[in-house]
This record gives C-alpha cells, structure tokens and sequence, in this order.
C-alpha cells in the first residue's frame, strides 16, 4: 500500500483505503469512487493535485488528501484480468 | 382548465440538466430562491395536450445523503413537495456514477423517468445501451436525449403524459447484506409502529447511514424520540461483525447492484480514450504546474478587458441619453409651469435613480456572460484546481477562488456563490472577506476620483486599488483563520468535465437569469436611496437642495470629524460615505447632487481634495462597509454574528487604512 501522491502518471491502481471523516467517503462514494476501484492517474506533478480518472470519469484531488489515500499499483497484467471478472 | 402536472428534475452536475431545462420550459420559467436558503431555484412550466406542466430543477447531486446544502434542498423537496413525476437526468457517458442518484430516488418510490442524456457522447466513446431491456429491468420509462441539440425534447414530453396517466408504484429494491437485511427488519417495524408515511425500507436505511437531517425529521414529526438508541446498536453489530464501516457497506452494494445492470443494459466496445483526447491537449496547457497560473490570469485580464472596454462605451451612452432624458424632462416641466421642487424630484430623484442602475447593465451582461461561458465550457473547475495549492497556503479552498473572482463583478452573487463549498468554515470565511473584492459599483468611484487627481496614471492607480483590496483579502483572511477556524481546510475533491463547446442559448438564458437577479435586487436598492437622498437634501422644507442646513448636511456635520485625520473631513464626503452603504456607486451621485452636478465635479473636487486625500478617500470607498445588499447576503448565508464582524472590521480596516495613507504620504512629501 502506498498514498495515491506517489503514484506517478500513467500509472494503474486500485483504491484499499481512504482515510477522512464520512464527509469525505461520502463525497467520494459519490462520485463513483469507493475502495476497490480501478482507477488511473492521469497527472501527478508530484507537488500539486493528483487527477485521476474511473471510467471515463476525472476527479481532482488535492495533494493533501492524495496521501490520506492508500493505494496498491497495478501491473498491467494485472488490471486485465481483474477488468474481465 | 388545464389539468396540471408537477414535475422535477434530478441529475448529477455536468449532466445537461440545465438544457434539458430550457428546451422543456423555453422563455417560461423564472429563478427565486428555495426557502431560507440563497440556492437559486429555476421553476418554469410548458403546456401539452390538455395538460400544463409546471417543472421545478432541483439543484444539480450526485446522491441524496444531505452532506450538501444542495442535496439537502433536493431531498427535502422531494419529501415534502411529493412530486407527480421526478425526470432523473443521466450523462449516458458516466452510467455508474449517474445510476447511484438513479437508484438513489428509485429506493425513495420516486414516479420516475430516466433521461438518457448525452447519449451522441455515450455513442461517440463507444457505449451502446439497451434503453428497452432497461426501462424493462427497473420498471420505468427510459427516454433518449441530447439537450445541446435539442434532440428527443417532444419524446421526453410525450413520456411525461403517459408517465403521468399510467402511475406506477415501485418495487425497486436492491438487495444489501445479509447482516444489513437483518437490521432492516427490526428498524422498519419501528417506522410502521408509528405510522411513518415515507418509504420505509428507505427511512431504515437512511437511519444506518446515520444521516442526521433524517434523524432529526423522524424526531420532529413522528416524535420518535429514542430513535437513535434504536439505531446505534444495530450499526454498532453490524460494523463488529462483518469489519467494515457501514456506509462503505452499503454504498459498495449499491455500486455493486449498478454494476450488474449494467453489464445488462451495456455492450461497450473501449473507445474511451477517444472524448478525452481532445481534452487531455487542451488540460495540457491549461492545468500545467507552469502555465496553469500565469493562463488563468490571462483569461481574468482577458474578461475584464472586454467587461470594462466594450461595456464601458455602452454604458456612456446610456449615461449621456439619461442626462439628455433629465434636461428634456426638465425643461417640459418648467414649460408646464411646475414647481422646482416637483422638477428636481422628477430630474434628479427618478431620472438620476433609474439611470444610475441602467449604467452598470452592459458591463454586469458582460460579466455574467463570460462566466457562463466559461462555466459551461468546463474551465471554472480547472480554474479552482489550478488555483487550490495557491489558496490553500492562503489559509483558502480552491473552489474560494470563483466567488472571489464574481466579487470583481458584485458581492452579492459572489457571496452566493460560496455554496459551492462543502465546509462551512472556508464558506464564512470566504464570504467575510469577500466584500474586499472590489465590485464594479466601485469602479465609477475610482474612475471618478483618477479622472481628476491621476490623469497621467488612471490605470494603474485603478489597479493598485484592485490589487489592495486583493491583498487585504489574502492578510484578513489569514488573520481570521488563526482566530476563529484553526482547523485544516477542507481537502479538494473536485470532477473535472470534459472540454465542452458552449451552447450559445444556455449560456444566454444563464446570463440572463443572473443580471435579472442582480437587476432587481440592486435596481430597486439603489432607486430607493437616490430618491432618500433627494428628500433628505430637500428638507427642511425650504432649504436650498443639499445644503449645509439640509437634514444630509446635519448628518454629514456629525461624521465629518472622524475623517479629518485622513485628509477628507468634509460634510459632503461623510454624506456620501453614508449614502454609500446603501450601494457603492451612489457616492458619485451623492458627490454630485451636494456640489450641483456630476459633471461639474472635475472643476469642483480639486478645491476640496487633494491628490493623496482623494487616493486616501478611494481607499475608505473600497473597504469601509460592505452595501447593504451584500450585508443581507451575508446575513442570510451566515448570522448576524458573522455579519457584524464584517461591517466591524470593514469600517475600522477602512478608516486606519485611510489615515495611514494620509499621514505617511505627508510624511513622505
């Protein structure tokens, strides 16, 4: 597990766990986006806010709530599979 | 007598919500607000068949869990105006997240109609949905629809008749938990024991999330009052035995059911990339660590560049036809044989009144439309990323960033603006230091004073006073965030839109709407205050008009002494200061009704002030209170705690700013 603000652009990753008050998980859960999630950065300039994208969808996060998410990095065979299920 | 349907729309922001709205109502709708809240509310109706519809557009959602003012007014809405028919609008390019709010009012026993919206967007990315097998699926009629072309607006209408004639009640249910089920079952009969009207199994399970607006409305109406001892030990249980926070449990069972129906309802071929790849060039650019700041700059410069150039000859021209208007009238009256007193009620109390609201339209019409535009096209959100690292060391939220730059039109939508902000302490914050945004009614002042004392510099003194308010802004924010919201800002979580081409006819309406609001609010204000002025410089009756023995050359002798340490301790600046709170732009007015008209100000002013007293009372005119327009705004998002803070600190933040200017400057020479 690692925070989504050292995941680097391009990169593929599924969400294990945010950390924040339900405010936060809720507005999250939203939006689509809930741990588990495949996601993909799209840009981490690695000082500023993290974009990232699910299905076609774009959220900003700013850098300080991308360390309070965990992450794991997916390799590319990895993602595919788990896309087909 | 027309039979009468009442419908709402329901979407998620970005989803054409607002088109869909226009092509239904056309020109018949109108904005006010929903009760007890500045979110604006678009209500409008058309007519079909034998039928009138009348449709009210809720306030743009992604779920209705009340965590946003927004959702609060849509949920409460929908609970408590029961709607005939609510049209849930969907960016067919975004299913999951879009079916949440879907399911969401399907487990509400919403009469529902699904608009699949976008759909040319959908298909372009190279999804293609089974409208049939859906509407199949959750027992509802499912329209197709692409409201920026004003496609499948008569199918949709259609679709609101037989909706209407053949009401359904619904079964939807999703299946959650097994642990989940089994809390339902004992906290649903809690709900028939007291005869709750609503939708129970939805009651139940608002009660789990622990939703406090829905513990709160099951206190006040059916009295239950141990509600919550009821609750708090089933969601205890449940979060012990499976590990897991309930609200991830039961969200993640929703995205689950989702996902089910749409691997039903969906064949897509992956094509995605293909809608973003115009808009990954442009966000390139756009949200570059490098450009991104200096471009949004650009684009502000830009704005009022074309807000003040083109919209300031305009606003000379109605300008000069008001002054023409004012000596024709004039001069038929006396030809009338009317009295003088009646005359100058008619020249400078009405005619002056209308004309001076009349001015500010060109430049606020503009205003408002850049933003529209930009909104529409999908900037405004990357302008608040852009900005967000910036604003947060600031002690701001990203999203602070677009009130701020509305308040460089009018404090009062700008303050209205603030709802976008999910936490309530950046919104007070925000709104408290927005009127130190320089509004356009306080342009006429600076242009005025410069016009006079700065002939050679005119813009930049006009900059440097844009620029003060701004800094004064960023240290007064910073200072009320050590004292009263220690706390950390809220994080920026934001949907950053696709890039989209404006709809030329949305923008407009939306622009429109905007100005009349402004309009109205303003107009009648500031209509009100010239005409006060007039009698107050009129009477004692006999008095010559707005002299020192007029009731304003009274009050004006009283604050008058307060100014002189900052260089302007004369009556008719402290009238025109007062008269000021009651709108910015009338202490030009009042500056020229107390030395006999604007237009012999420029000969006038010198005798009275000097280049630095007029730099000094430009800076008083800046900060010194918030119009009372805006200080209702303030009140009716805030309290009257947060209000009098900022009429407080305003008038004294002024006053020293002015003095110090004054002395140092003396100093200095």
């Amino acid at each position: 597990m690692i925070p989504l603000s050292a995941v680097n652009t391009g990169e593929e990753f599924k969400i294990i766990k945010i950390y924040g008050g339900r405010g936060i998980m809720k507005k999250f859960f939203d939006m689509g986006i809930n741990p588990n999630s495949l996601c993909k950065v799209i840009s981490n300039p690695g000082k500023g806010p993290v974009i990232i994208e699910k299905d076609g969808i774009r959220v900003g996060i700013g850098y300080g709530m991308a360390k309070k998410i965990f992450v794991q990095i997916y390799n590319e065979g990895d993602f595919k599979n788990e896309k087909r299920d | 007598m027309k039979k009468e349907i009442k419908i709402a729309l329901a979407g998620n922001p970005n989803s054409g919500k607002t088109s869909i709205f226009n092509n239904l109502t056309g020109s018949h709708q109108h904005v006010g607000n929903w009760p007890g809240v500045t979110v604006e509310k678009k209500e409008g109706y058309f007519f079909y068949n034998e039928y009138k519809i009348s449709v009210v557009d809720l306030p743009g959602i992604y779920s209705l869990s009340a965590s946003t003012i927004d959702e609060k007014i849509a949920r409460d809405f929908l609970l408590d105006e029961k709607p005939d028919i609510v049209v849930c609008i969907v960016d067919s390019s975004n299913l999951e997240r879009n079916f949440y709010l879907v399911t969401q009012l399907l487990e509400m026993k919403q009469n529902l109609i699904i608009d699949l919206n976008m759909i040319d967007i959908a298909e372009a990315k190279g999804l293609k949905i089974d409208e049939n097998k859906l509407s199949l699926m959750l027992n509802f009629p499912v329209v197709k629809t692409i409201a920026n072309k004003n496609k499948g607006t008569d199918i949709l209408k259609k679709a609101i008749i037989t909706a209407y004639q053949n009401k359904k009640i619904s079964d939807f249910k999703i299946k959650y938990n097994k642990k989940i089920e089994e809390a339902l079952k004992r906290v649903i009969p809690l709900l028939e024991e007291n005869n709750v009207k609503e939708d129970k199994r939805w009651l139940a399970l608002k009660l789990l999330e622990g939703d406090q607006h829905i513990i709160h409305r099951i206190k006040e109406k059916y009295k239950i009052h141990n509600i919550e001892d009821k609750i708090l030990p089933e969601v205890t249980k449940i979060e012990k035995e499976t590990g897991e926070d309930i609200i991830t449990l039961i969200v993640d069972n929703r995205y689950g059911y989702i996902k089910g129906m749409l691997n039903e309802i969906l064949q897509k071929s992956f094509k995605r990339k293909i809608s973003w790849e115009v808009s990954d060039q442009i966000d390139r650019i756009i949200i570059n660590r490098f450009l991104g700041i200096p471009i949004f700059l650009l684009i502000m410069y830009a704005t009022f560049q074309l807000v003040f150039t083109v919209g300031g000859p305009v606003a000379d021209l109605i300008d000069t036809f008001f002054s023409w208007l004012g000596t024709a009238t004039g001069e038929i009256l006396k030809n009338a044989g009317a009295s003088d007193m009646l005359i100058s009620f008619f020249v400078d109390g009405v005619i002056g009144g209308v004309g001076s609201v009349l001015v500010f339209l060109p430049n606020i019409l503009l205003l408002f439309l850049v933003i529209s535009f930009l909104e529409d096209t999908g900037y405004m959100a990357r302008a608040a990323f852009v900005m967000d690292k910036l604003m947060h060391t600031l002690g701001l939220h990203g999203k602070s960033f677009i009130p701020m730059i509305l308040g460089f039109g009018c404090n009062v939508p700008a303050i209205m603006a603030t709802r976008t902000l999910e936490s309530e302490k950046d919104r007070i914050l925000t709104i408290l230091v927005n009127p130190l945004i320089s509004c356009s009614a306080r342009l006429p002042i600076y242009v005025l004073f410069t016009s006079v004392f700065f002939t050679k510099h005119q813009g930049l003194v006009v900059f440097s006073l844009y620029l003060l308010g701004i800094v004064l802004a960023i240290v007064v924010a910073r200072i009320f965030k050590n004292i009263f919201f220690k706390e950390e800002v809220a994080p920026l979580i934001m949907e950053l839109p696709p890039y989209r081409i404006p709809q030329f006819k949305s923008v407009l309406i939306q622009m429109w709407l905007r100005a009349k609001v402004f309009l109205i609010k303003a107009g009648t204000i500031i209509f009100v205050t010239v005409v006060l002025i007039w009698f107050l410089g009129s009477l004692p009756p006999g008095v010559e008009y707005a002299s020192e023995k007029s009731i304003i050359g009274k009050i004006g002798k009283i604050f008058a002494p307060i100014f002189k340490p900052a260089g302007f301790g004369l009556w008719q600046a402290a009238v025109a200061l007062v008269f000021g709170i009651l709108a910015k732009e009338v202490v030009v007015g009042t500056l020229g009704t107390l030395f006999g008209g604007e237009e012999g100000l420029s000969q006038i002013l010198p005798h009275y002030f000097t280049p630095l007293s007029a730099y000094g009372f430009m800076v008083m005119s800046l900060i010194y209170i918030p119009c009372i327009a805006t200080i209702a705004v303030i009140k009716r998002e805030t309290n009257w705690k947060w209000t009098l803070l900022a009429i407080g600190y305003s008038l004294i933040l002024g006053w020293i700013m002015a003095v110090l200017i004054y002395q140092i400057g003396n100093i200095l020479n």
